[in-house]
């Protein structure tokens, strides 16, 4: 992606331009480019965002049928402002509403008239006759055209999301300029690439990955990926199998230990692994490093690392580091973020770290004052807890984060998250005037509480291990 | 040892608008307003007393206060307790009817309708059934009953009034009334952990025992606090042998996973597990309009009944018959479900997003899926090949077309308590393998919510569970 320098004018200007000569949208999207792209007020961008809104809203409702059906029940034919948004927002449980059942037992052609309904174009030449496994059709659909990423959740079902060769690309795009505008560093093809946590080994990730090797790494190199065996949907979707039949009392104890064994010898691997990265860590501690991971396995590699006598002033003062995700359960010592940039001489600048979700195709960057910044193609809407009302973008609000992303192509953009969070409307401490999100954002299921008690409930609470 | 309150406990204003509990330990009624909470179902503010744990336990040197109390006698007042428990006469029920409305999300008149329910759970016959079917000499709940074994060796054993914490559900506002006479059945020394959706009747009925007579031994058996359910500064504290004998939980989810933490040696757990309950339907249901029509009706009974918010309440109807007559009964059993109902309001609250977002698609999907209905609370049907998913609330079920009803046997589960039968001669034919596959209670389609009195509760009777079984030998 090219990397110019507009000063803001010349965004707004840029944003302009292009819609007085094509659409809104093709504006807001041209901004991926901006040096500047989130200095860009909200309220400013609005209403080139309510205009880019309607013409996706025209383009799709005749072809995501969920989308049809959300804009009928509403009575929505046109979107003027952002309350008319609302109605048409999918829950983020939307894209898992096919039945397990349909996985299980590999009913692929229905699986793919769901996909259907949540997808812009049509699942069409894709021949499931001799599907294998979840994995196999997966491909399949990706040969033609469907690239469909999973939440990779160890827990009940994965959501399956659709995506288009146009995703595949803009993601490429924005994980890098994501990364070069949140770490300040720019893609010079100069560093070794270390991935230091196991990835679900899905479209998006996997694309992702690439561009930030071709983007930051060494040409001709290869990168060093975490030694463990890729997490597919295939084993994901088998703990669920395994999980429904457990409840259905139709799994045996040897389908149990056999599952359990597996477990085990993943572990191992994963525990087996640590030692491998903190090897290769310490043999190329003098090179410029691309490190990526996310804080429990990189907390652990620091420690090997530690171990082995190494750390500090050994690594180069350049390194940079793409943190994903939050601690996801992990318990680490309160002093974790610091031991782990100590570790690897990571200078507080050179860190990157994005709040995102597999629902929508465009990250957000942290900055400097510690906050996670909305891009122009992406509306950031507040919604109350139960994610019915809309909040007024202005000042500082709490609540459920629903977001727009204007640029997705593949299916609807609009989507309401699970995650309580706080947005700044107003301009950002790092000098930015786009929302910017704290750093404190937690999921509502956490917050339900433990008080809950009735007497009506189902198998699942009999359901033991399988997580 | 000091008396111990709680440690977060908050200034409240004068004119602070959360509604007031009160709490009521050991026969004697407690006020104040130290410590905040909010209602898990509805978010209502509202205001307890300081827990002082000492006096919820009674130490083991003191003998239980019922213990030589006799059964006639205890019955005699739970007896005038029932009698004292209708609402237009108890000041008590009726405050707590209005605060109840606050909290918990079933509709004020259903609420009133169980209290006038439960009101008949209190007479002598019920009672005296619950006893005899769950011991088979009762004399042994009143004093030290003689026996010989095959060796002619002697001894005696005694039903001893166990110490008990009653965790009480939050989806049934009466059915504190059954736990307290549990309780007093037992002679147990008794301790009611409200919930959050209902912090009112327990003590409500409570009081009009004390009214009846502040010192009897009844009364002084049972204490009602609300605390919120896991906090450990209460839970860690209470929850050990040497202050209670049994745990008696109404369901399930997160309350359970933080007493299980806590059970060992010496402090049992008694749980009606949480539950799930459906109902079988053969082909003698199509055979007309009319008897289309008179069982669409008996099914919308069941799958009503408290909103469907109970474990008793059906979710799922597996039905055994022609397509185009099944299409004729889920028309007819969605319009069954908007009536108002003694135990039913004629619209339920709605269905959770992730439902309705999973029923939006099944729509999508028709040529193997139809429903019935809106997201209006007035009730939905759908008709599938397959159980759907998701749990079906707010009045909503699921119809499940099967080859035959010995195919719906394998839909049965260790969480499936009741299935409702028609017609009723098939009951006789599937019971024992809907036993083997783990249900609990077969009846007449219609009738889920009627029980024959000195029925086993969840597969167990619960009240020889609960004794000290204590023996005294002479070998």
């Amino acid at each position: 992606m090219p990397m110019h320098s507009f000063g803001k004018e010349h965004a707004m200007n840029a944003a302009i331009e292009h819609k007085s000569a094509g659409s809104a949208l093709e504006g807001l999207r041209s901004l991926a480019g901006a040096r500047d792209r989130f200095d860009l007020s909200a309220a400013d961008l609005l209403p080139r965002q309510i205009e880019a809104a309607n013409e996706l809203l025209q383009d799709r409702v005749g072809r995501i049928r969920l989308l049809r059906n959300r804009a009928e029940a509403s009575g929505i034919t046109s979107i003027r402002e952002p309350e008319d948004i609302v109605p048409l927002l999918f829950a983020h449980t939307a894209y898992k509403s096919y039945p397990e059942a349909w996985l299980t037992e590999r009913k692929w052609d229905r699986l793919g008239k769901w996909l259907e309904t949540v997808s812009s174009h049509p699942i069409t030449g894709v021949d499931v006759g001799d599907v294998r496994d979840i994995d196999d059709w997966i491909d399949r659909l990706q040969a033609a055209g469907h690239f469909v990423s999973c939440s990779s959740g160890t827990t009940g079902k994965s959501a399956m999301m659709n995506g288009s060769a146009a995703d595949m690309e803009w993601s490429r795009g924005d994980s890098v300029g994501s990364f070069s505008w949140g770490s300040g560093v720019n893609p010079a093809q100069d560093r070794k690439i270390f991935g230091l946590a196991p990835v679900a080994s899905v479209p998006r990730n996997l694309v992702i990955r690439d561009a930030l090797v071709k983007a930051y790494g060494l040409p001709g190199l290869t990168p060093f990926i975490y030694p463990v065996p890729p997490i597919t949907i295939g084993q994901i979707t088998g703990m669920v199998a395994l999980r429904k039949s457990m409840a259905d009392g139709t799994a045996k104890p040897a389908d149990i230990a056999a599952y359990e064994a597996n477990s085990a010898r993943r572990q191992q691997a994963l525990d087996d692994a640590v030692g491998v990265c903190a090897e290769a860590l310490v043999q190329a501690r003098s090179d410029k490093l691309f490190l990526s991971g996310m804080w429990a396995s990189l907390y652990k590699v620091a420690e090997a690392v530690r171990a082995r006598g190494f750390g500090g002033k050994d690594f180069h003062e350049d390194n940079s580091i793409y943190i994903g995700g939050g601690l996801k359960g992990a318990v680490l010592p309160p002093n974790y973020r610091q031991f782990v940039f100590e570790t690897f001489n990571l200078s507080p600048s050179r860190v990157f770290q994005m709040y995102g979700m597999q629902e929508i195709n465009t990250g957000m960057p942290r900055c400097a004052a510690g906050r996670y910044h909305v891009a122009p193609w992406l509306m950031c809407l507040m919604l109350d807890q139960s994610g019915e009302k809309l909040i007024p973008a202005v000042g500082e609000v709490e609540g459920r984060a629903a977001f727009f992303d204007l640029s997705l192509e593949g299916r609807w953009g609009g989507v309401i998250s699970g995650d309580k969070i706080t947005v700044n409307y107003g301009k950002c401490e790092c000098g930015n005037r786009s929302p910017s999100i704290r750093d404190d954002i937690t999921r509502y299921a956490d917050l339900a509480g433990g008080d809950k008690i009735t007497c009506a409930g189902t198998i699942d609470a009999y359901v033991r291990g399988v997580t | 040892m000091n008396s111990v309150a709680r440690v977060d406990t908050v200034t409240v204003d004068a004119g602070d608008t959360a509604i007031r509990v009160n709490h009521f330990v050991r026969g004697k009624l407690v006020s104040g307003a130290s410590v905040r909470h909010r209602s898990r179902d509805l978010g209502a503010d509202f205001t307890t007393p300081a827990i002082d744990l000492d006096a919820l336990v009674t130490p083991r040197s003191e003998v239980p206060p019922l213990l030589d109390v006799k059964l006639t006698e205890i019955v005699d007042f739970l007896v005038e307790t029932g009698q004292r428990l209708t609402l237009e006469r108890n000041p008590y029920l009726q405050e707590s009817l209005e605060r109840v409305a606050a909290t918990n999300p079933l509709p004020r008149r259903v609420v009133e309708n169980l209290y006038s329910g439960a009101r008949h759970y209190l007479t002598r016959e019920v009672l005296m059934s619950s006893i005899e079917s769950n011991f088979s000499n009762p004399a042994c709940l009143d004093g030290w009953v003689s026996r010989t074994d095959m060796f002619g060796l002697h001894g005696a054993i005694r039903a001893f009034p166990p110490r008990m914490i009653h965790m009480l559900a939050g989806n049934s506002p009466a059915g504190c009334m059954s736990s307290i006479a549990q309780g007093a059945l037992v002679k147990a020394i008794n301790l009611f952990k409200m919930p959050s959706s209902d912090p009112f009747t327990c003590v409500a009925v409570l009081r009009t025992m004390a009214d009846i007579d502040p010192d009897h031994p009844v009364v002084r058996s049972m204490s009602a606090v609300y605390w919120r359910g896991g906090d450990e500064s209460i839970e860690r504290t209470l929850y050990r042998p040497q202050y209670f004998d049994r745990i008696v939980a109404w369901g399930g989810g997160d309350a359970i996973k933080n007493v299980i933490r806590y059970l060992g040696p010496g402090l049992q757990l008694i749980s009606f597990d949480p539950k799930t309950s459906i109902s079988m339907i053969g082909p003698e249901a199509f055979g007309s309009d009319a008897t289309i029509a008179e069982v669409a009706e008996c099914a919308a009974a069941d799958v009503a009944v408290f909103n469907q918010e109970a474990c008793l309440a059906s979710r799922f109807i597996f039905v055994e018959g022609e397509r185009g007559a099944i299409e004729k009964f889920c028309a007819q059993l969605q319009s069954r479900l908007g009536v108002d109902r003694e135990t039913a309001s004629a619209k339920a609250p709605g269905l959770p997003q992730e439902t309705r977002d999973e029923i939006d698609v099944l729509k999508m999907m028709d040529d193997e899926y139809r429903v019935w209905g809106k997201f209006d609370g007035a009730g939905m049907v759908i008709l599938s090949e397959q159980p759907v998913e998701f749990h079906p609330t707010g009045k909503t079920v699921n119809v499940v077309r099967v080859v035959s009803l010995d195919d719906a046997i394998r839909y049965v589960n260790v969480a499936t308590q009741t299935i409702g039968i028609y017609p009723p001669e098939r009951k006789a034919l599937l019971r024992d393998r809907i036993a083997s596959a783990g249900g609990q209670r077969v009846v007449r389609l219609g009738s889920a919510a009627r029980h024959v009195m000195g029925s086993p509760h969840d597969a167990m009777y619960p009240l020889q569970r609960f004794i000290h079984w204590m023996a005294d030998e002479d070998a």
